[in-house]
């Protein structure tokens, strides 16, 4: 009876090895099911002694339990195979591309200018803002430049009228901020916008192009902070070991007047075509607001000082991505812009 | 303005300088060197020599053998040039010699030896622009007086460095090698000395000569008659200095004008003094009309505002622009009255504006010259005619006008020692600001707190403080300024609200898949008829430039889709073909014409863009076209990024540029505030654009109003919603809009939302019906909704249906 138990288990076991599906649930009806094989086996064990009973039961108790965990073992490995065998069936070429949303590109100069407003706006200025379409007033005369000063030659201006013109630079929304604010300071704000030089286009000349502008009035204001102030924009925007150079320029409505100058970010002041073998680049223009400057805007020039930079944003786009031709940035080219998609400064 | 070291080195000891050093050292004082070039582009080995003889060559008739006395030695020079002749003096290059463009060998001419090569002034390097036409073709034939076997380096002074300057507006001072030398002095501590000239008067002779000046627009008229001259060329040494400085060389008379205003930084004349009726001459403005011929040959109409040179019966030249073609100086000129005077700067300024005659005389004038340069420049010419033009002074100089009769006194400014340092961040000392002042060359007093600094007349720019904090800080030199932080009360920074939402709304486009674009703001005249606009549309009306580069950019845009379709059609013609864009800028609509003061047009900003092709990146899925539901779709989702969620409403727009059936104007509780659509097919085409092209143009200003700035939470529901569904049959024009403004009229409070999820048109519908599906969303915010309640809510919504739009159920 036991050999006969035990030969069961042989036979099913060796059964089960090779089978699937319903295969399977056939094979656990054969053997375990209630009028399975092993079910009929020991019903017939009312033909043995009382003393063998216990040890086949004990047999056919043991074997059912194997027959059931290879049965468990098989059904999982069965389907594990089934549902590889399904995704095999549904692989795909995982090297196809992605459904990619489309992202569209900053404008370099938008990137520029949200730089430096970001830059500016760490140090506590506010961004203002002010119309293309400006008077002469606050384009030239509050500006310290009355009308038939030759500096006005430095800027050749479109003119819509008499006294209406297209802005040449960001500075009237210096006179305008004040003129706003008096009698209170400190000013302290940051200007982008377009402005207009009658020039002819060419590789660096744009009759429009991007200035941004910086005005600071307040007590005690002084050209060491013009200084401090240029030096940490600077290393913000050109890298942590920048160094600034100031030269004394010319402007009508600063004095004393600066120009600034960074090292060379290509050779590093070794010298360069870039920055015609001196080391330096010219970035900027700077200055101590002009006391007639302040006197026009509505402030005392004993009171307070002020002072203010001004930069062309496309002449920093143009270092820092190296764009060779300032047209370029008009031109809208897709291929150019496009490259402007990833969040890189 | 350009000058030449050894030029300068009259004037001031550069000993121990190099160009080099000083050009670095004036940079850095503000006075930008730009270029330093040296005037010897490799001239070596070429030396003076006289032609002797000249013989032909028997085997070619084009050449000629010259034998030259290069002194000390002869050479035999083969030569093609046909403009020598024998005696004439000219720059010989020896065998061995160097030009900059070649090496000179012993040469071998059919058979004839040539030792070495006579020279033309190009070949040594000369930039022929400035030569006389005689001198640049052919040969150049030297003054005969030029020393025989002398290095024409040396002869011609090419052993000089030219440095050229970029002067700002402010150091008209500059303009002169005196104002260059002052600075020069200033940064090394040494002393300027320029040439005192007293011109001994010719005795016993007298040719009277009258000043009246008649304009208080002239403040100094000096003049000095001279007689004998014999008009020829300058003296080599001079030609060669003017050459390098760019002028061009004319006569002894006129190079020794300009050799002085160079030298001075004063302009002067020269006149026939014959010319001049009556001996008079009269400084006054001219007359309207008054017609005058410079000696440029030009017939000149001038206004009241010109100052001319005149005697009494004609004018003879524009105060400090030209002179007359009546009394130019000419080989047969007896005597000439040199001028040496001081014309109103604004005057001169707007005279040679007006008739676009800029020279070097009125850049000068312009910049309003230096009052104690306008006699000693008078003697120079005076000397340097006498002595190189062989005349004779005749009388002493004339001299009217209060500058020079009887000049104001030198102002003077106060400088408070504390209020440099206070404003300079750094303490410079007093004894350092007073002897920066001496290097100027400026007179100090000390007062206890303050330097009293007197300006002469050289440094008109020097005005105020100001003026003299920069002379300090520039002279002790800029690098010492430190970097301070600014200090004082805090100030917040940050973007304005405006500010803040136009970065929110390019960010939401460009993570939308626009690429954002900057345009010009100028176009042409007739960009709108591109745009299918007739003449008298509004948007043609355009604020125009008085005075435009160009066609192409003659006006102010009054819309953004003229220059967006530039750029499609740019990117089109190299091959974009799926293109979304955007630009946020600035549209000028023209004030309404009212006839009185002109007022500047309305600077609008606005977000406007285009779009067109494919709906997705990859042509592995682009089937679709992008199309207007898309587009509608881009500005709803964008509103809800600003936070404008109601009262939103569009309207079909009949824009001439639009498709008549797919586009709309945007309106936001009434007010027109954009329009969007397809564009028409004839625009499009003008553009070269193939696709079904999409425009939207928003007035950012206008939707700001609209935004909601604070942010506050609504309560969670805490009753389930119901939903239930809906279709309807409408006539085919019914706009879904208004279907589900009626649902959300008819419902009220219990309405969550409305929606429409199908439209169907087709077979089981009339020919001019549709059915539309909506689903409805119920709530109540105190119960759960009854079944009851929910139906007798859908009731309603098709009872106001059927009222207002005939719509009925459909089965
Ligand atoms: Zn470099």
């Amino acid at each position: 009876m036991k050999d006969r138990i035990l030969r069961l288990q042989d036979t099913a076991l060796g059964e089960l090895a090779a089978l699937a599906g319903k295969d399977l649930d056939a094979w656990r009806v054969k053997y375990l099911g209630k009028k399975g094989e092993l079910s009929q086996a020991l019903r017939s064990m009312g033909s043995l002694s009382a003393e063998e009973r216990p040890l086949v039961g004990q047999v056919a108790n043991t074997v059912r339990a194997e027959l059931e965990a290879a049965y468990a073992i098989r059904l999982a490995e069965w389907e594990v195979a089934k549902e590889r065998a399904q995704e095999a069936e549904e692989t795909i070429d995982i090297t196809l591309p992605g459904r990619t949303p489309r992202v569209g590109a900053e404008h370099p100069l938008a990137k520029i200018i949200r730089r430096i407003e970001d830059v500016f706006v760490g140090f506590g200025f506010t961004v203002e803002e002010g119309p293309e379409v400006e008077w002469d007033y606050y384009n030239f005369e509050a500006l310290n430049l009355p009308k038939d000063h030759p500096a006005r030659d430095m800027q050749d201006t479109f003119y819509l009228s008499e006294e209406l013109l297209m802005r040449t630079h960001t500075s009237p929304v210096q006179a305008r901020t004040m003129e706003k604010r008096r009698p209170e300071w400190p000013i302290r704000i940051i200007v982008p916008g377009r402005v207009y030089r009658r020039d002819d286009d060419d590789a660096t000349h744009s009759h429009a192009f991007t200035q941004i502008e910086g005005l600071v009035v307040g007590q005690g204001v002084r050209m060491s902070d013009l200084k401090g102030t240029l030096l940490t924009f600077a290393r913000v925007l050109f890298g942590e070991d920048q160094e600034i150079r100031l030269r004394p320029s010319f402007f009508p409505f600063t004095e004393p007047s600066a120009e600034m100058d960074i090292r060379c970010i290509y050779c590093g002041g070794a010298g360069c075509s870039t920055c015609k073998h001196t080391g330096w680049i010219e970035v900027l223009g700077c200055g101590m607001v002009h006391p007639r400057v302040l006197e026009m805007g509505g402030y005392d020039p004993e009171e307070v000082t002020g002072f203010a930079f001004g930069m062309g944003v496309e002449r920093i786009a143009m270092l820092l991505y190296k764009i060779e031709d300032i047209r370029q940035f008009y031109q809208n080219d897709l291929r150019l812009i496009r490259q402007f998609a990833a969040q890189a400064d | 303005m350009k000058i030449t070291w050894n030029w300068l080195a009259d004037y001031v000891d550069l000993s121990g300088l190099t160009p080099e050093r000083v050009a670095e050292d004036l940079t850095a004082a503000g006075i930008p060197v730009e270029t330093v070039t040296p005037l010897n582009h490799g001239v070596s080995g070429v030396v003076v020599g006289r032609i002797e003889a000249i013989m032909a060559h028997s085997q070619a008739k084009r050449l000629r053998i010259c034998t030259v006395d290069i002194g000390k030695k002869k050479a035999s020079i083969v030569t093609a040039a046909t403009n020598v002749q024998e005696g004439d003096v000219v720059p010989v290059a020896k065998v061995g010699a160097k030009l900059p463009e070649k090496t000179i060998e012993l040469a071998d001419f059919r058979g004839v030896a040539s030792e070495g090569m006579l020279c033309s002034a190009t070949e040594l390097g000369l930039d022929d622009r400035f030569l006389p036409k005689e001198q640049a073709e052919g040969i150049w034939v030297l003054p005969s007086d030029a020393p025989i076997g002398e290095d024409v380096v040396t002869y011609l002074g090419l052993d000089d460095v030219m440095l050229e300057l970029e002067l700002t507006p402010n150091r008209g001072d500059c303009l002169s090698l005196r104002g260059v030398a002052y600075e020069v002095g200033a940064i090394y501590s040494r002393p300027v000395h320029m040439p005192d000239d007293q011109p001994v008067i010719a005795p016993d002779e007298s040719l009277p000569l009258r000043v009246q000046i008649k304009t208080d627009r002239c403040s100094a008229y000096t003049a000095q008659v001279v007689a004998g001259l014999t008009l020829g060329p300058a003296p080599m040494w001079m030609q060669m200095r003017l050459l390098a400085v760019g002028m061009r060389p004319i006569s002894n008379l006129v190079d020794i004008t300009n050799y002085v205003m160079f030298e001075w930084g004063q302009p002067l004349h020269a006149f026939d003094y014959d010319a001049i009726a009556e001996n008079g001459i009269i400084v006054r403005q001219a007359d309207a009309g008054e017609e005058l011929r410079t000696l440029d040959s030009q017939d000149r109409e001038l206004t009241e505002d010109v100052i001319v040179i005149a005697d009494s019966q004609k004018g003879l030249g524009l105060a400090g622009v030209m002179g007359g073609e009546n009394s130019e100086v000419t080989a047969s000129t007896r005597a000439v009255v040199i001028e040496s005077a001081l014309f109103d700067p604004i005057t001169t300024r707007r005279t040679s504006q007006q008739l676009q005659l800029r020279s070097e005389a009125s850049l000068r004038f312009e910049k309003g010259p230096d009052r104690e340069a306008v006699l000693p420049a008078l003697r120079r010419a005076t000397a340097l005619m006498v002595k190189y033009a062989g005349g004779r002074v005749i009388g002493e100089p004339v001299v009217t006008g209060a500058d020079v009769v009887n000049p104001p006194e030198l102002p003077s400014i106060r400088v408070r020692v504390k209020r440099v340092q206070d404003v300079l961040g750094y303490r410079l000392e007093e004894a350092e600001l007073t002897a920066i002042c001496e290097r100027l060359g400026l007179a100090v007093k000390r007062d206890p707190e303050s330097l009293l600094v007197t300006v002469p007349p050289r440094r008109p720019d020097l005005v105020r403080e100001e003026d003299m904090m920069e002379e300090f800080a520039r002279l002790a030199g800029y690098d010492r300024i430190p970097s301070t932080t600014l200090e004082g009360v805090l100030s917040h920074g940050g973007l304005q609200p405006t500010q803040r939402l136009r970065r929110i709304a390019k960010d939401y486009l460009r993570n939308q898949g626009f690429d954002e674009v900057w345009t010009y703001s100028f176009v042409s005249g007739d960009s709108h008829r591109l745009l299918n606009l007739e003449d008298d549309h509004e948007l043609a009306q355009a604020t125009r430039l008085l005075n435009p580069l160009s066609e192409e950019r003659v006006a102010l845009r009054t819309n953004m889709l003229s220059p967006l379709l530039d750029v499609a059609r740019y990117n089109a013609s190299r091959q974009v073909d799926a293109l979304f864009v955007f630009e946020l800028g600035a549209v000028f609509v023209p004030p309404s014409a009212d006839g009185g003061a002109v007022q500047p047009p309305l600077e609008k900003k606005v977000l406007a863009g285009l779009a067109y092709g494919a709906a997705g990146s990859e042509p592995l899925y682009a089937r679709r076209r992008y199309d207007f539901f898309d587009l509608k779709g881009l500005l709803e989702g964008l509103f809800g990024r600003l936070g404008i969620a109601s009262a939103l409403t569009y309207e079909r727009s009949l824009a001439p540029y639009f498709h008549y059936g797919r586009a709309a104007s945007v309106r936001l509780n009434g007010d027109l505030v954009g329009e969007m659509g397809q564009l028409r097919k004839s625009v499009t085409n003008a553009f070269d654009l193939s696709s079904d092209v999409y425009y939207f143009q928003l007035d950012f200003d206008h939707l700001f109003e609209s935004v909601a700035q604070r942010l506050y939470v609504v309560e969670l529901p805490r009753f389930p919603q119901v939903e239930r569904d809906l279709a309807v049959v409408v006539k085919r024009t019914v706009p879904v809009a208004d279907l589900l403004t009626s649902v959300r009229a008819a419902v009220g409070d219990l309405l969550v939302s409305v929606s429409v999820f199908d439209v169907y048109t087709g077979d089981h519908v009339g020919d001019d019906e549709k059915s539309v599906a909506l689903r409805m969303v119920f709530r109540a915010y105190d119960r759960t909704l009854t079944e009851g309640e929910a139906q007798s809510a859908v009731d309603q919504a098709l009872a106001r249906l059927g009222v207002d739009y005939g719509a009925a159920i459909r089965r």
